[in-house]
């Protein structure tokens, strides 16, 4: 098998179903639609990884910014209370328009509960196991570009700009069509690193640490080796507004994961040099976990008849070195 | 092998043959008889044509200053088989082609009666041809009356140097790096060297003293240097070796001029600290940590009997100099230098010390290669991942030393990890 295939496999496995993709899409578009028709609404504009491309299976929630006009909230943006009112005011136009008897469209939004910094609207039964939800968060565009967003815990108003990241995002995927679905796998991947690691951490690593072009293998080959020293400062927002994204992040252990994958990583483009492919796989296998295609012998010799059934460890083969020697 | 003469064909002549619409012409020469060498210095089209210098081929400009233009070749246009023919030839020593065969495949060729004359035959058909790779675009022959054989040929190429590496290292990340040199004597010279020849772009030196006679037997910089600021020759010597480096001199010293090195380090990827004694080694590894940068210190110990290349990394698991070294003085693996009891800055910290040249250099190219192991790494390298953050060396190994200084063997190497920075360490702590 094939590196690039076993990894067009593996994509299908990472990536959300496209009818769950549709889904969430239509759910976010329906309140874009429906706070469209809003008189104090300047621009509902869609946000999180859904609009960077970079969401993967499953898909529990999208998010919205809804963007408002400032003349008619003049209140909104000071210190103190007006965070928590323009959350309430989201939560009850979320009910005007899509509660039980919305004007817009009726029976959508089961539950809208203000959170920090959004709406958290729950389309789905909110007791099912895992139920989807759009976060509708109000904003108010900044001369510089940026947003004004309240944050309940400060009781206040914090700026940020998830736009910049949307367009970092989107232009590094248009280098070479391999960023968004790599960024995917490798939100799988940090699940197994042992440790805690947002989502948004290792899509702003790889927004610096991932080569945008090329081969996928080699991409994330160097991504692993990059990001182990890049751990070591501090991942902060890219738009250089709201600090360090985990601030609580165990450094060293992401790292020894990283460090570990980048071992293995460049012992799979060995064997992918050396044109043993199943070896290569069985390798990026040790690295992505069980979900990753295992090749047909079990990876164990390149193709040839003496590799283990279904991916039963054996021993990786080794090379000799030519004895030609360069002075 | 026996010694062979060469003809030289600098890239300014090569490229008149090439362009000429001519089929043959002459070619002024001078010879140099030491070494065997023509080097061509005219050209001319055909018979009639102006007779036009050439540009020297580089490294050539020596040869200018013996007679111009006393040797005289012709060129030829060829084809594809007559140059068959000297490849064939040219593992065949002794062996040559009759006149009348050669003259056949090259009918412009002058007839040398009793004399050798030297022929270039200029193939342009192969190198459109990729079957035929292992032909030369140029070649020579010496033609006699007996016959004509090979005779060897060097073409200057247009482009060389880091260049010839593209594709086989990252010569491109590398150049657009900038890394400081804090220190270039003995190690820090060579570390300079190594950095250039590895392909960093930038290289910023810093060194107080100027190069006198005792520092000539360690030092990359020779007798010619004497009298001069080491930073001001090094990088004279470095920006000549390596035309697209661009090498920087400050004359400074990296305690006394500590707010100087502050703003140098905004301006650089990295720096390798090479300086005697502790207190550079201090202020290199604290205003590193603080601007983010990967610090390579490196020096040897015991007059010479280890090399100890150090990399201080702002990692939250791994603590600056004074750190690491606290973990080896409280467990009594090391003794501080008595120069720390001084006041900041105080004293003279120069330890002469008995190292030969080879040694310091052996470290300083270790140090170099630990720099760019560090920059390459943060670009996604995976090959040039460290074992570890200290690296021990034995050069004339001493017995009875506490670990990790208890090496038996020259030449033995033992990487080390990082120790954690102390919980009251200014240097570690945020700032």
């Amino acid at each position: 098998m094939k590196v690039n295939t076993a990894f067009d496999i593996y994509q299908t496995t990472v990536n959300a179903p496209p009818a769950q993709v549709a889904e969430a899409k239509a759910r976010r578009d329906l309140f874009k639609d429906a706070f469209g028709t809003e008189g104090d609404i300047k621009l509902v504009r869609a946000s999180g990884s859904l609009a960077r491309g970079t969401q993967h299976d499953p898909i529990k929630d999208v998010d919205t910014i809804l963007i408002y006009k400032p003349e008619t909230k003049p209140e909104w943006g000071q210190p103190g209370d007006s965070a928590e009112d323009a959350l309430d005011y989201v939560r009850d136009r979320v009910r005007g328009l899509l509660g039980t008897y919305g004007s817009y469209k009726p029976n959508q939004v089961r539950l809208a509960r203000p959170g920090d910094h959004a709406v958290k609207c729950f389309l789905d039964d909110p007791d099912a196991e895992s139920p989807f939800t759009v976060d509708a968060m109000p904003a108010l565009r900044q001369p510089d570009g940026s947003l004004l967003v309240p944050e309940i815990h400060s009781h206040g108003w914090i700026r940020t700009n998830p736009g910049y990241l949307i367009d970092l995002a989107l232009d590094a995927h248009a280098q070479g069509r391999i960023y968004a679905p790599l960024v995917r796998v490798l939100k799988r991947w940090r699940r197994r690193t042992g440790t805690h690691v947002k989502s948004l951490l290792i899509e702003v690593l790889a927004l610096e640490c991932l080569p945008k072009t090329g081969e996928r293998s080699a991409a994330l080959a160097a991504f692993f080796a990059a990001a182990a020293v890049r751990v070591n400062d501090p991942i902060c927002d890219p738009a250089g507004l709201c600090g360090p994204i985990q601030p609580d992040l165990d450094v060293v252990a992401l790292r020894t994961a990283l460090e570990e994958a980048a071992d293995i990583a460049a012992n799979a483009r060995q064997h992918e040099r050396w044109d043993q492919h199943d070896v290569a796989v069985r390798l990026w296998g040790d690295i992505f976990g069980p979900d990753f295609p295992k090749p047909p012998n079990g990876g164990g010799s390149g193709g040839g008849p003496e590799g283990g059934p279904g991916g039963v460890p054996i021993d990786i083969p080794k090379r000799p070195v030519r004895d030609i020697n360069q002075g | 092998m026996t010694r062979r003469s060469l003809v030289i064909v600098p890239a300014e002549a090569a490229d008149k043959i090439r362009a000429s619409a001519g089929a043959w012409g002459t070619l002024g020469m001078v010879r140099a008889p030491s070494d065997d060498l023509f080097v061509i210095t005219a050209y001319q089209a055909g018979k009639s044509g102006a007779v036009l210098p050439v540009r020297t081929a580089s490294g050539q400009e020596r040869h200018r200053r013996v007679e111009e233009g006393a040797y005289e070749a012709s060129w030829h246009r060829a084809d594809a088989v007559t140059h068959w023919a000297h490849y064939s030839l040219s593992a065949r020593p002794d062996h040559c082609m009759p006149l009348e065969q050669f003259r056949r495949l090259i009918p412009t060729a002058p007839h040398p009666h009793n004399d050798a004359v030297l022929v270039l035959t200029h193939a342009p058909g192969v190198t459109d041809n990729p079957d035929l790779d292992r032909l030369p675009e140029f070649a020579a022959w010496r033609v006699t009356r007996e016959g004509a054989e090979p005779f060897d040929l060097a073409v200057e190429p247009r482009a060389y140097g880091l260049g010839q590496l593209v594709g086989h290292w990252p010569v491109e990340a590398l150049s657009a790096r900038a890394v400081l040199v804090v220190g270039v004597g003995s190690i820090g010279g060579e570390v300079a060297s190594s950095l250039a020849g590895y392909g960093v772009g930038q290289l910023d030196l810093l060194d107080p003293d100027r190069l006198l006679w005792h520092n000539t037997v360690r030092h990359v910089l020779g007798e010619g240097d004497i009298g001069r600021f080491k930073t001001d020759a090094l990088r004279d010597m470095l920006t000549t070796r390596w035309p697209s480096l661009d090498a920087r001199s400050h004359v400074k010293d990296v305690v006394r001029d500590a707010d100087h090195v502050r703003l140098l380090l905004q301006e650089v990827d990295a720096v390798v600290c090479a300086a005697d004694g502790i207190a550079p080694r201090r202020v290199v590894s604290h205003l590193a940590r603080r601007a983010g940068r990967d610090a390579i210190l490196t020096s040897v110990l015991e007059d010479g009997a280890f090399g100890e290349v150090l990399r201080l990394r702002r990692a939250p698991d791994e603590g600056c100099l004074l750190c690491r070294r606290a973990d080896l003085y409280g467990t009594g693996r090391m003794d501080p230098e008595r120069a720390l009891e001084r006041g900041y800055g105080d004293g003279d910290p120069h330890r002469p010390m008995t190292a030969v040249g080879p040694d310091l250099h052996l470290m300083g190219d270790l140090a170099a290669k630990v720099t760019v192991a560090s920059l390459l790494q943060r670009q996604g390298h995976n090959e040039q991942r460290l074992p570890g953050e200290q690296a021990i060396v034995a050069l004339r190994p001493q017995p009875g030393f506490e670990a990790p200084f208890d090496l038996g063997r020259a030449g033995q190497v033992q990487w080390h990890p990082a120790t954690p920075p102390r919980p009251d360490c200014i240097t570690c702590s945020t700032p």
